[in-house]
């Protein structure tokens, strides 16, 4: 039992995990239709902003205010790749809407930039990011420790997902992006300046994989290449949910990571990692646009 | 018909253009009377650049010194310095470019042992000189390679006996999934069966694995002693952090780890780490004259923040036992300091004691070091031997020869 | 006149191959420094030949696969086992006796051959790349979808070939081989070294002339359909999935003979020839070449990789991720034939433009 309560947390928990790296991407994706393969770059971002955060609260602030640093660097990571992915859009992706593996191939080119920029600010090495102290440990009931760690990015990603359902559905600019992301020329006709819904939700898109960077800080590495591990997962749980629908990423997500957890379980990660790759690509081969399909009718969607 | 002259014009000069681009990649070789050149081989792109940068450093700072006091065989060392891009092929090029366009007198690079045996055909057959400044797996001994990181003797098989003599008996090995951890559990497999104890778990983390839930599980369900850690550097951090969400400290579970040094535990936070066990020949809080010149050379050089750690120190020694032993030859060419160094004479004074090349294997004789993380970050030796004579088929030990772990003839 | 401009492309690959096989008697004649240069260009044909394959799927039928690096290595893996059989002379190799092998495992036995391994370079990776493209055609996946997918399986290919690191020796990958003439490097083998390059660039010719030959018939133009409008192609009556796949698999087929030169030039091959960035970096050289030009996946091939080994070392490392990533960005942006686009349109566009604003300010200046 307690086994099953653990493989079942720790499903969980990694499902978060690339739900909250995933989210950004639904948006870029699912509704933009621009592949970014620079989300990884902003997830590494994010965590480097926390950390740079970090630091200066380290400097400034006596040591029994430093815990505080976490509930800064959540915003200003989400700032900082917001105005990135703002200015990404107005840059690059702007001129290449409609053409989607263009996008996908100029995008990253912007990886490499940033990866190589990090580098050069940060240095080669990995910097560290300190939990702040009351997410160490954890609460055990039985034989189950559920860390406040993890327990804090689930209740993070919740948010996330609460606040991203409550501008796209429930909000005026939600509103707004639905109608140019469905019908362009028709939103378009209808006085809605579809440019700044663009740039808007592309920035919103890269602000949640700052956020996600917060998180992923937390947890490993911080280094150059951090973004890489994560974007493949990200990619396959927004593909496998179906492209556009909220709902379909999050699904997507908690079926790779509770398959990823509960396989790692019987056999090897690298084999694991394998077998679900494989599983959720012959599922698409069954429905090639993921779980929840967008009903239309044009034909070339 | 201007237009379509223009055309032809365009398609030659593109061709041109090539045939240009060729010729800049034949620059002659270059004599120099007064300088002698060697080139550094490491990752600076990549995801190997988070450890090969500091012995790139290293590197750098011995050969700076070296030129400030006069040189070698009265030649001011010049380096040339390529990027392997984490990506073995690459190094294989690479190493090609610098022994055979450049004409270098040694290399000094690799970290990874799958960029190391890339390179080993290539120093080989060009009959060149690599410097590996890494601990490693052993199962290995060129003649033109010189390793002057541990054999798996002096860092592996000491810290197992080590674990032995203070009790523990159960132990479960974990380790990436690549070459290294996967020899030195051979190693450790056969030692401690040997020993009449109990491996009670062995798991491989995928190169980029971000999460180590279920590996933590399988640690949890297996209880043992200690966990014999070979991860690679980000899987080390993720691995600690998540284990210290978890509130496991060295008292639940004790880790003897072989590729955490100073580096690493400034990553992973010392307060995670602290009284976890390590294993190598070198810290930066050894105690010995050299070692304290050498730490502040180091730390003049690249800033107050950083740290030495025993592949740097490798490293470092690196250049100056080429140095040696191209003044040993009296000469630069590659086979006369293959010879000096088969002379078995040639030794330096390492910031971690005096350090002695076996002319036989190419290895260091190295005392071996158990240390302990401290709260400020530096690691404590609390454990330390003799010199160790280096043995990377480990055919000295009987264990080892009966569990038939040396490689093929 | 208009031979050349219709043959421009072809004339500049009969440069390049002019160069190239002048390369050795350079060499000879002591113009460069050393044989690492022809055998640096020796993997660069492997890269061209590659190059050429990716174009032909996704410069001609709009398939950007990110995981011809599988197919590459797959290739390169075949030939890699046959020259360390080689080595070992048919026994088992050191790492299948730590993996604690006693014989030599059945996937590995048909490689002892040098026939059977000639047939499994091309079989192999056609016949993975048929059952991944019969069943992703079949149900219609395309664009993006199919590039997400294509680098996913790169990606558990990759996972699969560290995980039975018995068989393949995990990512060390096979290595300390040599090549089908025996050693090829130092001065000594410079005849092996020699035939083994013009052996490559015969290859490299042939499959040039066999891309050409497929796009320049009504094959060819059907290709280009079903990348501008699939849809209207099946509509036409012609079974797209089919096309499709039979392209796919070719060039796979390709890559996988790509890869089996490289090994021959690079004496070992490593699961990160199959990892997704090197895929990634493999639509680089066609994208900065030109894609839907044959010519341009060679340039791109040997422009992009002669800079590389040039430019990325010692200082210039930093600046040269800047200016590949840039270089690829502004590419895609703005010049989407590639250097091939610039030369052929933009190129001719902006003289003619020059020229129409001298001329004008000819006439104002005359009208003064």
């Amino acid at each position: 039992m307690d086994q099953f309560v653990n493989t079942l947390f720790n499903g969980v928990s990694l499902s978060s995990i690339i739900l909250l790296t995933s989210l950004g991407l639904a948006i870029t994706f699912g509704l933009m239709r621009v592949i970014n393969m620079a989300h990884g770059e902003f997830v590494m971002i994010g965590a480097y902003t926390t950390y740079v955060v970090q630091e200066i609260f380290n400097k400034y602030l006596p040591e029994s205010m430093r815990d505080i640093y976490y509930f800064a660097a959540i915003p200003a990571a989400f700032f900082v790749t917001f105005l990135l992915g703002s200015l990404l859009e107005k840059l690059v992706i702007r001129r290449l809407y409609g053409r989607e593996i263009d996008s996908l191939l100029a995008t990253w080119g912007i990886s490499l930039i940033l990866q190589q920029a990090a580098r050069s600010i940060f240095g080669t090495q990995g910097v560290n990011v300190n939990a702040p102290s009351f997410l160490n440990g954890g609460i055990t009931i039985g034989g189950c420790t559920f860390s406040y760690n993890r327990l804090f990015i689930i209740l993070m990603v919740a948010l996330c997902l609460f606040l991203v359902w409550l501008i796209m559905y429930k909000s005026n600019f939600g509103k707004q992006m639905r109608a140019v992301m469905q019908n362009r020329t028709m939103a378009q006709c209808m006085g809605i300046n579809s440019r700044k819904v663009d740039n808007i939700t592309f920035a919103i898109g890269s602000g949640l994989a700052g956020i996600a960077g917060c998180s992923v800080a937390l947890l490993g590495s911080i280094d150059s290449t951090v973004g890489q591990s994560y974007i493949v997962n990200s990619f396959m749980a927004v593909v496998l949910g179906g492209v556009g629908k909220l709902l379909g990423t999050v699904i997507g997500s908690t079926i790779i990571g509770s398959a990823s957890i509960f396989t790692e379980n019987y056999t090897s990660s690298t084999i694991a990692k394998a077998i679900v790759l494989l599983i959720v690509i012959i599922f698409l081969q069954k429905r090639p646009q993921g779980l929840f399909v967008i009903k239309s009718r044009n034909l070339d969607e | 018909m201007k237009n379509s002259k223009l055309k032809r014009f365009l398609a030659v000069m593109s061709a041109a253009a090539i045939a240009a681009t060729m010729t800049t990649a034949c620059g002659k070789k270059e004599e120099s009377e007064d300088t002698v050149k060697v080139g550094l081989l490491h990752s600076l792109t990549g995801s190997m650049a988070i450890s090969e940068k500091s012995v790139r450093d290293a590197e750098v700072l011995a050969i700076e010194e070296i030129n400030a006091a006069g040189g070698v065989n009265g030649k001011q060392i010049e380096y040339v310095e390529e990027d392997g891009a984490s990506e073995p092929s690459t190094f294989a090029t690479k190493a090609e470019k610098l022994v055979d366009s450049e004409g270098v007198s040694a290399i000094f690079g690799c970290w990874t042992s799958s960029s190391r045996k890339a390179v080993k055909p290539i120093v080989e057959e060009y009959d060149a000189l690599l410097f590996y400044p890494v601990q490693y797996e052993g199962m290995e001994s060129s003649s033109n390679i010189v390793y002057t990181g541990a054999a798996p003797n002096q860092q592996i098989v000491p810290a197992i006996d080590y674990l032995i003599e203070q009790g523990y008996k159960k132990f479960f090995l974990l380790g990436s999934d690549y070459v290294f951890p996967r020899t030195a559990n051979m190693i450790i497999n056969a030692q401690v069966s040997n020993a009449g104890l109990e491996v009670v778990g062995e798991e491989y983390a995928d190169m980029e694995q971000t999460d180590f839930a279920a590996i933590i599980a399988k640690i949890e369900a297996a209880k043992p002693d200690v966990i014999i850690n070979t991860l690679n550097g980000t899987g080390n951090v993720s691995f600690f952090k998540q284990m210290s969400e978890k509130n496991y400290t060295s008292k639940e579970y004790m880790t003897m780890s072989f590729s955490i040094a100073e580096e690493e535990v400034a990553t992973i936070g010392s307060d995670i780490l602290q009284g976890h066990l390590v294993s190598w020949n070198y810290y930066q809080t050894t105690d010995t004259e050299k070692n304290t010149e050498f730490v502040k050379a180091y730390k003049d050089k690249f800033g107050e923040s950083r740290v030495t750690s025993d592949p740097a120190e490798a490293a470092y020694d690196a250049v100056y036992l080429w140095k040696a032993a191209c003044e040993k030859a009296d000469s630069f060419e590659v086979d006369d300091v293959i010879a000096a160094i088969e002379s078995g004479d040639i030794s330096f004074d390492a910031p971690e004691g005096t350090v002695k090349l076996n002319g036989e294997n190419h290895h260091l004789v190295k005392p071996v070091r158990i240390g302990e993380v401290g709260s400020d970050g530096l690691i404590n030796e609390i454990y330390s031997t003799d010199p160790v004579e280096p043995d990377p088929y480990l055919s000295t030990y009987d264990w080892a020869v009966k569990a038939g772990i040396q490689p093929l003839e | 006149m208009k031979f050349i401009k219709k043959q421009g492309g072809n004339i500049c690959f009969a440069l390049i191959v002019i160069v190239l096989a002048l390369m050795p008697l350079f060499l000879n004649a002591g113009l460069l420094s050393g044989s690492s240069t022809v055998l640096f260009l020796g993997k660069c044909i492997a890269f061209a030949i590659v190059a050429i394959g990716l174009d032909l799927i996704w410069g001609y039928t709009g398939i950007l696969s990110l995981g011809h690096g599988l197919y590459f290595a797959l290739g390169g893996y075949a030939m890699a086992m046959y020259l360390k059989l080689q080595e070992t002379g048919g026994n088992i190799t050191d790492f299948m006796h730590i993996g604690g092998l006693t014989e030599l495992p059945l996937m590995w036995k048909p490689f002892q051959y040098f026939p059977v391994t000639l047939i499994m370079i091309i079989l192999v990776p056609s016949l993975v790349a048929y059952i991944i493209g019969y069943f992703i055609f079949k149900n219609r996946v395309k664009g993006v979808y199919f590039s997400i997918i294509s680098q996913a399986l790169t990606w558990a290919a990759y996972s699969i070939f560290i995980a039975l690191s018995t068989y393949t020796n995990g990512n060390v990958g096979i290595t300390e081989i040599k090549t089908v003439f025996g050693s090829i490097k130092g001065s000594a083998h410079r005849t092996e070294m020699f035939k083994l390059f013009y052996v490559a660039l015969f290859i490299l010719v042939l499959i040039y002339a066999l891309a050409k030959f497929l796009v320049n018939r009504k094959f060819g133009k059907l290709l280009i359909a079903i990348r501008d409008g699939e849809n209207r192609t099946y509509f036409s009556g012609y079974q797209v999935s089919r096309y499709k796949t039979f392209i796919y698999v070719l060039s796979a087929a390709i890559a996988g003979i790509a890869g089996a030169i490289f090994v021959n030039f690079n004496g070992s091959i490593t699961p990160s020839q199959m990892t997704i960035s090197y895929s990634i970096t493999m639509v680089i050289w066609v994208a900065v070449g030109g894609r839907g030009t044959i010519i341009g996946a060679v340039i791109g091939a040997f422009l992009i990789n002669l800079c590389e080994y040039n430019l990325s070392s010692g200082s210039m490392v930093e600046i040269w991720q800047y200016i590949i990533g840039a270089v690829f960005c502004i590419t895609i942006i703005f010049f989407k034939g590639g250097i091939v686009g610039i030369v052929k349109e933009q190129l001719p566009a902006l003289f003619h433009k020059l020229k129409g604003k001298k001329s004008s300010a000819e006439t104002v200046k005359e009208a003064q």
